[in-house]
């Protein structure tokens, strides 16, 4: 059988995420009731998201993977990736296994941002660019969706937060591991040898999987 | 068992399902964790046990316990190319158990795995998986099969094309709908009915999900376009846990109790599924009692589906659009990117044609140069993943379209089908295999028909062959065949006639492409909005046009209306509350009437790239002195830019648009400054930024540049991933007075550290200012750094503030 569908790993090719409006302008700096937006920047705004609705290309991977040891200071997965930190220990304190997933849009709309600001279109660079960093995010947020509903069946549920390497005290270096596990190569994604992933709108997580709990 | 006598049983009476096999098998001791097909061929006693109950209990048709019984699922065991040899003798247990009082449905289930679009396993790969299941399951005797607890509509068609594929036993699907009454991936019961029962199912509908009141819901949904008969096996609630176990809340006498309600509904099968046993179907058989299952005929109507959205259209219906932009005709970029196999321009057209209001896209990309199956293919499978509306398939290549629809997510419209013979005998009975609807082209080998009475007889001809296929008038569309006016002034009328026809005499939808009509006219879009307005009249029910046509859109509804065909006018008045209302920016005020100095400072306040130009060169023309303009207007605008950024009134792309419309107006200004010899402030301070080394991230390092280039600073960027080294030979060469220093990454902000100790190792006497979001002034003190900007305007502060030190310094 072929290896593609002997792996554990599932794919998503072509994820239907749709970024939130308010969340790309959050990410530029926009408050609102505060900020006063004009009808060219309304119309730049709306040109720029419908512009990254064609140029970021979603895609991700995820794993469901036991949790087989577990202490305050860290996991230990069935896969044997310890992922030493506490507040990741913390969240999944309720947890037996773990999701590890990842989101990509692609090489194509980093490239347009570049362009964009070479060319003198600096505030459409950037707002493309808040486009493709939401658009990671939704890609992410509809893989835990689609994964919560399956759960749901089994009367399991997500952990409510995920969580990333680089953020609190779960250092960016296990991206290489959490990379690796997941094949993110086969979406066309790279890891720099400080951990960053290429392209650059990439975006790796873990949930834990809860019980849903008594009613 | 055949089909006919499938649907005879179902007519006749309510068939009663089995219930749960999974928790029966639990309860007789079999263990958590193992291959359950396995496990059951190893203690063949306990599945007859459980077979045999339900049988007693009432059941009509038991499923064979194959659930897990793909290769992909028992490959998680091991199992996998065990799976004809496993579904075979599974069958064979169930017949056993049968013993001739009931039909045994060879039960086949979800891969687990996504199919392409969305996930990475190729259509074909997974017809041939479930080909495998079907075969053992064919070989163990079973009477028709179960494909059930589908959450993914295209896996859902894999399944019943390996089945239609391997035989001609009835097959039923059944979709599992979650509370938002679609599936996991999106398919609502309306488009997963239509889609299945148009590719052939025998019987649709749902199982799992959530309790038999919810799915009531669906099945209700259902009913008034089934052309099948309706399923339904629902649990006995949604689980939860209770002391560790899984427990269902509804009890056996409540679940029997919705039996009338079902069967009102329209269901002709009913069964359990999850928390469900015997006792349960019990009571469903008891529910039943002389209750008679409803008829499946359904009235007529046309509708297309995609794998998330049914489009109906038709007599007395609104006029569906049918976005004609995905054709490389005329398109040179759309040629040249499709021959490199790029697909910008496709997403491009398909978005932009929704957000017009088609309703339908059509898809040709035939042209030479490139191989167009493949290419029709992929951008079929593109179009699934990106938008909902349903596809017209447009080829003139048999072989095209055949591969198309195999892969097509829902119920295409095929454009089209003519009386030539290719496409009789080629593309009718592919046509009908996908169970597409088609556009019915009304010529033949001999040609056109100039006249309406000749095209009706092709018309008449095409459907009598079609109707032995099962199509039925509503499942066709007739091509009006528009010919061009300014070469016949016939053409027109011609066409309006046989339009006419169709929809008041013959019964079927019509549909034209407008802008033939027109051709070799000046003014085309007249003709083209007249003539479809007249075809309205005549009751056309689809127009293939550009949706970026305000005038054909804006008629379109007008005409729906006047027709009577948009209900209380509810799409007009829409449509027309979301049309293209000019954006009304916030507090937004005319700006004429003002002074031209004025309207410099509005220009920069605004971000007027492309006016402030102009205004600088009707000042100059009014006589203000060129440092006026600078002084009095760029120079307060940008201030007052700044001001309302720090509270948060601007945010950093008005920002940036506003620092890009000053550099502008001084661009105009410079050749005036310079002749009166006016030296710009800040010229001779240079300053060189770079992202340090590892890190790959630059769009902050790169507006930080750009704004400061704006505010007169000469930058010079190194780059990304710049050595501590580079960065020091670089600012030593350039003699640089400020150097800044980005990193993103925690990983990556220790290299600040690296450069600036390089920089006092080796006597470098410049500033050094550093930004990211990972950075703030307690790190840029402690690597000693002298200063820290959030953003690119503080950057902008902070280099004027280190400027003048540094000035201090050399002076």
């Amino acid at each position: 059988m072929d290896e593609t569908i002997k792996s554990k790993v599932k794919y998503f090719e072509n994820i239907p995420a749709v970024p939130n409006r308010d969340w790309i302008l959050s990410r530029l700096g926009y408050r609102k009731g505060v900020t006063e937006l004009k009808t060219r920047d309304l119309q730049l705004i709306d040109e720029c998201i419908q512009q990254g609705g064609y140029l970021c290309k979603p895609a991700g991977a995820y794993m469901n993977i036991s949790i087989i040891d577990k202490d305050m200071t860290g996991i230990v997965l069935d896969n044997n990736i310890s992922l030493m930190s506490q507040s990741l220990s913390k969240l999944l304190k309720d947890s037996h296994s773990v999701i590890l997933m990842a989101s990509t849009v692609g090489h194509e709309v980093s490239k347009k941002v570049f362009t964009e600001i070479e060319n003198g279109n600096a505030s459409a660079g950037l707002i493309l660019d808040s486009v493709a960093s939401q658009t990671a995010d939704a890609a992410l947020d509809w893989m835990v969706q689609m994964l919560d509903k399956m759960l749901i069946r089994e009367g399991k549920k997500l952990t409510k937060h995920r969580y990333s390497p680089g953020f609190g005290d779960l250092p960016l270096c296990y991206q290489k591991d959490i990379f690796e596990a997941l094949q993110l190569f086969r979406l066309n994604m790279a890891l720099t040898e400080k951990f960053m992933l290429i392209p650059e709108k990439s975006v790796i997580a873990i949930a834990g999987v809860e019980d849903k709990g008594e009613l | 068992m055949n089909t006919a006598q499938f649907k005879e049983l179902v007519s006749q009476k309510i068939q009663i399902l089995d219930g749960a096999t999974g928790t029966e098998l639990q309860k007789r001791g079999m263990p958590t964790g193992v291959c359950p097909e396995q496990w059951v061929i190893e203690n063949p006693d306990t599945i007859k046990q459980i077979q045999k109950a339900y049988i007693h209990a009432g059941s009509n048709i038991i499923y064979t316990c194959t659930f897990g019984g793909n290769p992909i699922k028992l490959e998680e065991f091991g199992l996998g190319d065990r799976t004809f040899e496993i579904n075979r003798k599974l069958a064979q247990l169930s017949r056993e158990a049968a013993d001739g009082k009931c039909l045994v449905a060879g039960d086949i289930a979800s891969t687990g795995r996504f199919i392409k679009p969305l996930g990475d396993m190729p259509f074909e790969v997974c017809v041939d998986i479930y080909k495998e299941q079907v075969r053992g399951l064919l070989a163990g005797g079973v009477d028709l099969f179960v494909i059930e607890t589908m959450l993914d509509i295209q896996e859902a068609r894999a399944a019943l094309l390996a089945v239609k594929e391997c035989c001609d036993l009835p097959v039923c699907v059944s979709m599992s709908f979650d509370e938002s009454m679609r599936t996991l991936t999106g398919t609502d019961s309306v488009t997963a009915l239509i889609t299945l029962q148009s590719l052939g199912a025998d019987a649709v509908g749902c199982n799992c999900s959530t309790g038999p009141e919810h799915m009531l819901e669906i099945i209700a949904q259902m009913k008034p376009y089934a052309r099948v008969p309706l399923m339904a096996k629902p649990n006995a609630g949604l689980p939860r846990l209770s002391n560790g176990a899984t427990v269902f809340d509804m009890g056996a006498e409540e679940f029997g109790s919705f039996t009338s309600r079902f069967i009102q509904a329209g269901v002709n099968l009913l069964g359990g599924c999850c928390g469900t046993s015997p006792e349960y179907i019990r009571e469903l058989d008891k529910g039943c009692g002389n209750l008679i299952p409803q008829n499946f005929v359904c009235s007529q109507y046309s509708a297309v589906s995609s794998s998330r959205k049914t489009v109906f259209f038709g007599i007395n219906k609104p006029v569906a659009v049918v976005g004609e932009r995905i054709n490389p005709t005329g398109k040179k970029k759309l040629q040249a990117e499709l021959k490199e196999g790029s697909t910008n321009e496709i997403r491009r057209f398909a978005l932009e044609q929704l957000e017009k209001g088609a309703h339908i896209l059509d898809v040709n990309v035939g042209m030479p140069g490139i191989d167009e199956k493949e290419v029709m293919v992929n951008t079929v499978s593109l179009l699934g993943s990106i938008c909902d509306a349903p596809l017209c398939l447009d080829s003139s290549s048999p072989e095209v379209l055949e591969a198309a629809l195999r892969i097509y997510p829902g119920r295409a419209l095929i454009n089209s089908i003519s009386q030539e013979k290719v496409k009789l005998d080629r593309l009718l009975p592919v046509a009908a295999k996908y169970g597409a609807m088609f556009i019915l082209l009304p010529l033949s080998d001999e040609g056109v028909p100039e006249k309406a009475v000749q095209r009706q007889a092709i018309v008449q001809e095409v459907y009598k062959q079609a109707a032995t296929y099962g199509y039925q008038k509503s499942d066709i569309v007739v091509d009006g065949l528009v010919m061009t006016v300014s070469s016949n002034q016939e053409a027109a009328l011609e066409t309006l006639k046989l339009i006419e026809w169709c929809s008041r005499e013959f019964g079927c939808g019509t549909i034209v492409g407008l802008s033939n009509v027109s051709f070799g006219l000046p003014e085309r879009s007249w003709v083209n909005a007249a003539f479809m307005s007249m075809a309205i009249a005549k009751g056309l029910t689809m127009a293939i046009a550009n949706p970026s046509s305000d005038l054909l859109m804006c008629i379109k509804m007008a005409c729906d209306v006047i027709m009577k065909n948009d209900i209380n006018s509810r799409n007009y008045i829409s449509y027309f509350n979301n049309l293209d209302k000019p954006l009304q920016g916030e507090n937004e005020k005319r700006a004429d009437e003002k002074k031209t100095g004025e309207r410099i400072f509005d220009a920069v306040l605004n971000g007027d790239n492309e006016g402030i130009g102009r205004l600088i060169e009707k000042a100059v023309e009014e006589k203000t002195a060129p440092q006026d303009i600078v002084d009095l207007y760029l120079i307060p605008a940008i201030n007052q830019v700044g001001k309302f950024f720090d509270e948060k009134k601007y945010f950093l792309p008005q920002l940036i648009q506003s620092a890009e419309t000053m550099k502008t107006g001084f661009t105009f200004l410079e050749p005036m400054l310079k002749q009166k010899k006016e030296k710009e402030e800040k010229a001779d301070i240079v300053i060189v930024i770079a992202t340090v080394k590892g890190d790959i991230h630059d769009i902050g390092k790169n507006i930080v540049g750009l704004m400061l280039r704006n505010y007169g600073f000469k930058v010079y960027d190194l780059g990304k991933d710049v050595s501590a080294e580079r960065i020091i030979e670089e600012a030593r060469e350039l003699k640089a007075h400020i150097v800044g220093l980005s990193a993103l990454m925690t990983t990556t902000m220790v290299e600040m550290k690296e450069v600036i100790k390089l920089a006092k190792e080796q006597s470098l006497s410049c500033k050094f200012m550093i930004g990211g979001a990972v950075v703030d002034d307690d790190y840029a003190t402690a690597i000693g750094a002298d200063g820290y900007s959030r953003d690119a305007y503080e950057a902008v502060k902070l280099a004027k503030k280190l400027s003048i030190q540094e000035d201090a310094q050399h002076n």
